[in-house]
């Protein structure tokens, strides 16, 4: 153990436990995701280029991340709406309702895919209100939205509902002493704290939604060009045994899952500060 | 600005926080409500401010009922316990939210908030941090700046919840005298909030003492001092010595002392209280009548000399305050036996 | 001069009168304004919570409980469910080694690099779960680095149960970890101090004080972590191969039933899995309540000393 790594502290086991540490991440983790942008590294820049920016594939980023970012949007103002209504007001089934929201993360993305599909298909329990005013949603770029609401729905309101509880009941008695009306102490007091929690939960929603597989495939149709994500893409390749060009495809979604991870631990930090002080 | 409260209550589940409360603030006042913690005197406040409910009674504000005024109609500046400043905002931008949420047609324009918000950081001598954030600030300081807050807004009240509560010691001291400088310039009627009996009886022009959701009594700080009206107030402020008594033919016999009494019963049990200045100690001579005791202990800190005295008997522990030349003239030394007797009593009937 | 005051004589209180219309709270919204946005809360998470569950039900049961019955039991169906409860038997308890290991490491010691650290625990959260699948295709997979090793050695990973347990231990790498640090962190290490200045040594250091002081967030980890390891789908369908008795989870048991237009059977296992959920949600309520974590705060005023 080299000790000049570290401060010094009286409690045993430094050694032992960031040795176990390290190497079971790098056996499980960090060597795994290395063999992507290894094998990528042995396809020829042009080779990847091309197999990164095909008309399908191009196709499938603006399928991912726009479906990706509207239904974070829709997260964000409902997530902050389901927050605001659990923390502030009471009313029956609040407990059992807070409880279910985490539902997404508990059930199976395959369990969540199906029940979609069979809830907007036309003959499904909403698919068949919908079907007269021509609105499609199963298999159709909205049941890729749809799905990606159902799985991004917990992340903004468990980000902003802890914010929410421990905003200071003060701070909105000082604005309406000094004349504020609900609306202005909401704009101008409360919305400015839960901003950074917001924002928060709005990327951890969004980056969960670009890489999510099993809650859309059912639901999506799964059409080239118009409502695959690119997700499906990379397993479509690889069982096409295209392993450089699914590979490709994978690097280039790491690589943005890895900024949207920079982003979240810097908007973490910017929310540790603004609760902080 | 003259404030009347009429009969208010106000309860929280089983916990009575005001017990039918009557108090009127005049205007130009700067009163104090003083009490222990859980004695409804914040909640009073809050009342005041329209930041609580009453479940009866009245809040008038210049004679006018105000009981179902929103707070936000009430014009009140209120300060707050932890200041609740608006730490996403500069300092200017925290004095200036008054001014900006107005509706459109009251609200000020930019230069004229400018200068009100310069005027108000100059007047709690400030104004150079204007474009700092709340965390960046002292506690003396963030004080001040809710002040000036709670000020831009014009209020005919301002109510301030134990406004040194949070800070340290000598930064209290400063504070105080400078909240009863600034009051004496601004006359607005003001009420606080505080637990400390030496802020209270050094800032206020009165002070209501209260205990239990009840007011135990109204008057100058002279006036609760020295005339307490009950053994609450008694108790509360200062320090005092506790002595129980029989009464005897419109007497109360506090040991061998006759206290003479009006109005209570023979053979009733009394309490007496006596501040420790009030103590008079004598050294044992013929003639000579007081509580037989032993000294325990002389600390002659500062101008006055405190003397911790044993009565014969097991009674509680005498306190006593002497100048130090009585000190001298008595020339006391711990262990000797000493006959003591209150200068001044007060005398309740016992519960 | 002598008023005994009713506090002395704990003279009866005023009986409360009743409430006056009283002033509006502060800092609340007028009752319409509540009932317009719980009601829109509740539509939300009834349209993309409530529904979904629900129709999970009503379709596994559409063809009778016979059908549900013939579906849950099937060999098929029996088999997966032993495959998804062996990965989840390997993956969960690896997971909370590791997951212990990490907390002492990082919540317990100062080293350099411990931020870069905390940041790689996250990584799997933050990789797709087929990209999670693919990485081991490519390092075991034929084609993969050790894949002609293993071929010659007759052992199969991918396309076989290995594969999906690495799979799974790999998407429910961090959950332990992540519980544990920011808990163990939270609480300090004064107490382990303690322990080793009175002479325990590590072990029971990690015995006596350290895992008794973090059972619920470990438990509470243990739960998602566990949950995670049942119900995953995207990594495990990529290194599965989908051979039928033999390299089938749950999930995707699910998903071949789907697709062979088996809607019933396919919303039968799903309900499994569905009710596995609510077992986890209920239990996560139950471990949170333990844990006594502070309520949410009713917005109505509490009592003000």
């Amino acid at each position: 153990m080299n000790l000049s790594l570290r401060r010094h502290s009286v409690l045993p086991g430094f050694g032992l436990s960031l040795g176990v540490t390290v190497l079971y991440l790098s056996l499980i983790v960090l060597v795994p995701l290395s063999a992507a942008f290894i094998k990528t590294a042995s396809l020829n820049w042009v080779a990847f280029v091309a197999a990164v920016t095909s008309p399908r594939v191009l196709a499938s980023y603006r399928l991912t991340f726009g479906a990706s970012f509207l239904a974070a949007v829709i997260n964000a103002v409902f997530g902050l709406l389901v927050a605001w209504v659990l923390v502030r007001y009471r009313f029956p089934g609040r407990r059992v309702i807070d409880a279910m929201v985490d539902l997404p993360f508990a059930l199976p993305t395959a369990v969540a895919g199906i029940a979609l599909a069979a809830l907007y298909a036309t003959n499904g329990w909403i698919g068949q209100l919908l079907a007269p005013a021509g609105i499609k949603v199963a298999f159709t770029p909205l049941g890729v939205l749809v799905a990606l609401i159902f799985i991004g729905l917990p992340f903004v309101v468990r980000t902003v509902q802890p914010v929410l509880e421990d905003l200071q009941p003060e701070l909105e008695e000082a604005a309406a002493t000094l004349g504020a009306n609900r609306i202005q102490t909401f704009r101008r007091v409360i919305f400015p704290a839960v901003l950074p929690a917001l924002l928060t939960g709005f990327a951890l929603a969004f980056a969960r939604a670009i890489g999510e597989y099993g809650s859309v495939i059912f639901i999506a149709g799964n059409m080239p060009m118009v409502s695959e994500i690119t997700p499906l893409l990379i397993i479509t390749k690889l069982e096409q045994y295209d392993y450089a060009g699914a590979t490709a495809l994978a690097v280039v979604m790491l690589s943005i899952s890895f900024l949207l991870l920079l982003l979240i631990n810097l908007l973490q930090a910017w929310m540790r500060k603004a609760s902080g002080q | 600005m003259s404030i009347d409260i009429r009969n208010v209550y106000r309860r929280f589940g089983d916990f009575t926080a005001l017990d039918n409360v009557s108090l009127e603030v005049r205007t130009g006042e700067l009163l104090a409500l003083l009490g222990p913690s859980g004695g409804g005197k914040t909640t009073l406040l809050r009342v005041i401010a329209g930041l609580e409910t009453v479940d009866s009674g009245q809040v008038l504000f210049h004679g006018e009922d105000s009981t179902d005024r929103h707070v936000r109609d009430r014009q009140v500046g209120f300060v707050f316990q932890h200041y609740a400043l608006f730490r996403h905002m500069t300092i200017f931008e925290n004095v200036a939210f008054g001014l900006r949420v107005r509706p459109r047609a009251q609200r000020p324009g930019e230069a004229q908030i400018r200068r009100k918000v310069h005027e108000l950081l100059e007047l709690v001598q400030l104004d150079w941090l204007a474009d700092r954030y709340p965390h960046q600030l002292s506690g003396g300081q963030r004080q001040r700046i809710a002040l000036a807050r709670a000020l831009a807004v014009e209020p005919s009240v301002l109510l301030l919840d134990e406004p040194f509560g949070a800070l340290d010691a000598k930064v209290r001291k400063e504070l105080r005298r400078w909240l009863r400088r600034l009051h004496d310039e601004m006359h607005i009627t003001s009420v606080f909030v505080t637990h400390d009996q030496d802020e209270a009886l050094e800032v206020a022009d009165r002070v209501v003492v209260m205990n239990e959701g009840r007011i135990e009594q109204i008057g100058s700080p002279q006036e609760v001092y020295d005339h307490p009206a009950t053994p609450f107030v008694y108790q509360f402020l200062g320090n005092v010595n506790l002595f129980h008594g029989r009464v005897q033919d419109g007497h109360a016999m506090i040991g061998p002392v006759a206290v003479p009494v009006a109005g209570m019963a023979d053979s009733a049990s009394a309490i007496a209280f006596a501040r420790p200045h009030e103590i008079e100690i004598i050294r044992p001579a013929p003639g000579e009548t007081g509580i037989a005791a032993r000294v325990e202990h002389v600390l002659a800190v500062g101008s006055t000399v405190r003397i911790d005295l044993e009565p014969d008997g097991g009674a509680a522990a005498i306190h006593a305050e002497v100048s130090r030349s009585e000190l001298r003239e008595l020339g006391l030394v711990t262990g000797d036996r000493v006959l003591v007797r209150p200068r001044q009593v007060k005398v309740f009937e016992a519960a | 001069m002598t008023t005994a005051t009713a506090a002395l004589a704990g003279l009866p209180r005023h009986a409360v009168a009743t409430p006056v219309c009283a002033a509006r709270d502060a800092t609340t919204e007028p009752v319409w304004v509540r009932r317009t946005l719980i009601g829109l809360a509740l539509a939300f998470l009834g349209l993309f919570l409530f529904m979904p569950l629900a129709v999970v039900f009503h379709q596994a049961l559409s063809k009778g409980v016979a059908v549900y019955w013939r579906a849950v039991t099937d060999p098929d169906a029996l088999a997966a469910i032993r495959l998804t409860l062996l990965a989840a038997a390997i993956a969960v308890p690896l997971n909370l080694v590791f997951g212990v290991a990490a907390a002492w490491a990082i919540a317990r010691f100062e080293f350099r690099g411990k931020s870069l650290l905390t940041t790689f625990i996250d990584l799997p959260f933050s990789v797709s779960p087929v990209i999670s699948g693919l990485i081991y295709v490519l390092v075991f997979g034929l084609q993969g680095w050790f894949g002609p090793w293993l071929a010659d050695h007759d052992l199969k990973v991918i396309f076989a149960v290995p594969g999906i347990v690495l799979a799974t231990i790999f998407v429910t790498f961090p959950y332990v970890a992540r519980e544990l640090i920011p808990l163990m962190q939270a609480q300090g290490a004064e107490e382990e101090e303690a322990a080793v200045v009175l002479g325990a040594n590590g072990w029971q250091v990690l015995w006596r004080v350290t895992l008794p002081k973090v059972k619920w967030g470990l438990l509470y980890g243990v739960i998602l972590c566990n949950a995670r390891a049942m119900g995953e789908f995207g990594a495990v369908s990529v290194v599965s191969g989908h051979i039928r008795g033999l390299t089938n989870t749950l999930p995707l048991h699910v998903e071949i039933l789907y697709n062979e237009y088996q809607f019933a059977a396919a919303f039968a296992t799903a309900s499994v899995l569905a009710l596995l959920a609510i077992v986890t949600l209920g239990l996560k309520a139950w471990v949170e309540h333990q844990q006594n974590s502070p309520e949410p705060v009713p917005f109505d005023r509490e009592p003000q000393p």
